[in-house]
């Protein structure tokens, strides 16, 4: 079997689950205080990611992947390239901003496998790696399509009638 | 126990959907906590998650094990007894700042004396959440976003790893909700750990704190293994600035109950409930 790619993979699976599970904690916590378009985009964030990982199950479908615990993964950051990380959110972000959000998560994604494919010694691996790569472009691409199509945030997106600063 | 199929993290989330604002620190620490199960093998059925009051209270219902919602402030003496009454069970308390040092700060410095074998772990994001943002005993002096302390609080934040420390606590970690990976691996290693486990994770409130989202830039991790030597850590944490994060103290000392001491002592118990009886 062929090690290199059994850890690629393994780590591959682990970036989509990742993204995967905080899109569907989003969309959810995002409906839940009733910002419908920003819960129904990372909704279909979800899919995106889903189908992603279910080619990584394909292609995975012969191999043992070694078992990894959540923290013995190597990434550059601290989470996975793909995963949202829950510094720039809020309840009342638009959907331009969460396109955001999802469009550094596709760069960062494309920016880990292309890395992995220039630093890998095993051709096989590289080569899948590099294929990875080319799909997140595609996923930036179409984000990047969809975002200019949005209208500019208003000014003041984020205020609100009922400021949660109110203790008196 | 451990179970046959192992489970993923996903499996020990329950099917309530968590309420917090949508950026709260606190999903971070849901997740590392049903990562840690995950990585550790735990049964659901043997785990108990006790809690008090506030925001960061609410996480027992959003994992698929036991749980008790407690009073506020009280989480870890209700967690503390059920240990005592059923050793073989696995128990975690976990709440916010308020909730654990200052309506309950009295039973957080008796759990860190009394060195019960559980785990808890302090959600700090130096204010009170749930009730709309007024200081805590962990904000900063000059904190002056509520209306109840326009000029800040004006008294000094605790340094609850340095309280922890002063009152026994024999195995102290911090984490930071950014970092759930970490979170996670720290869970792992207090609820192996035999003894009392304090992990203090810096969980930011997004809707109170905005300002929070900086600690991204000054967390760092403690290099090294953690210190042993109570007079070097209780130097290291009076003058730290509180975002080294890590496992930061461990000491063996006698727990309760005593190590591989898991059977329950069912005539103990009975005569113990028969004796409240009316
Ligand atoms: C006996 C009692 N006193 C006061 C309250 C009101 N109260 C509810 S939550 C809370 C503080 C919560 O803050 P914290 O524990 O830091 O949790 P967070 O909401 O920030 O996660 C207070 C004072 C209460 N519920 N019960
Ligand atoms: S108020 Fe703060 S602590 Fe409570 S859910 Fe919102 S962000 Fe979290």
């Amino acid at each position: 079997m062929n090690k290199q790619m059994a850890l690629f993979l393994a780590h591959s699976a682990e970036l989509e689950t990742e993204a995967q599970e905080r899109y569907e904690e989003l969309a959810e916590s995002m409906r839940e205080h009733r910002n419908i378009p920003v819960a129904d985009f990372f909704r279909r964030m979800v899919d995106e990611a889903g189908r992603h990982l279910e080619e990584v199950a394909e292609l995975a479908a012969d191999m043992t992947l070694p078992d990894l615990k959540a923290w013995e993964f190597d990434w550059p950051d601290a989470e996975a390239p793909e995963t949202t990380s829950y510094e720039a959110l809020h309840y009342r972000m638009s959907l331009r901003q969460a396109m955001q959000l999802a469009l550094d998560n596709e760069r960062a994604a494309r920016a880990y496998y292309s890395d992995y494919a220039d630093n890998c010694e095993d051709v096989e691996t590289a080569e899948v790696a590099r294929s990875f790569a080319a799909e997140e472009s595609s996923h930036v691409a179409e984000l990047e399509r969809l975002m200019a199509e949005q209208p500019a945030d208003h000014p003041h997106l984020w205020e609100e009638d009922d400021d949660p600063h109110m203790p008196e | 126990m451990m179970q046959a199929i192992p489970l993923k993290a996903r499996d020990f989330k329950s099917d309530v959907k968590p309420i917090w604002c949508p950026g709260c620190g606190h999903f971070s620490v849901l997740n590392a906590i049903t990562k840690a199960m995950a990585a550790l093998g735990i049964d659901k059925d043997d785990t108990v998650l006790v809690s008090g009051i506030g925001c960061s209270s609410r996480l027992p219902a959003y994992v698929d094990s036991y749980g008790f919602h407690g009073v506020h402030g009280r989480g870890l003496a209700i967690a503390q007894g059920l240990k005592v009454a059923r050793p073989d069970l696995t128990v975690l308390a976990l709440g916010g700042d308020g909730d654990g040092f200052s309506i309950g700060g009295n039973h957080f410095i008796h759990a860190c004396r009394r060195n019960v074998n559980m785990t808890y772990i302090a959600m700090d994001n130096e204010v009170y959440g749930m009730t709309k943002g007024q200081a805590s005993p962990t904000t900063p002096m000059d904190w002056d976003h509520s209306k109840l302390t326009p000029h800040g609080p004006g008294v000094r934040p605790f340094k609850p790893a340095a309280l922890a420390l002063a009152s026994g606590a024999p195995w102290i970690g911090r984490g930071y909700s950014g970092n759930p990976n970490q979170i996670a691996k720290l869970i792992a290693e207090a609820v192996e750990f035999p003894g009392f486990s304090f992990l203090h994770v810096m969980s930011q409130c997004i809707t109170f704190c905005p300002e929070q989202t900086d600690w991204k830039a000054v967390v760092s991790e403690m290099d090294g293994p953690p210190l042993a030597d109570a007079d070097a850590a209780a130097k290291q944490f009076l003058h730290e600035d509180g975002f080294q994060t890590g496992l930061l103290y461990r000491e063996e000392r006698p727990t309760w109950p005593p190590v591989g001491e898991t059977a329950v002592d069912e005539t103990a118990l009975a005569s113990l409930a028969a004796s409240f009886s009316v």
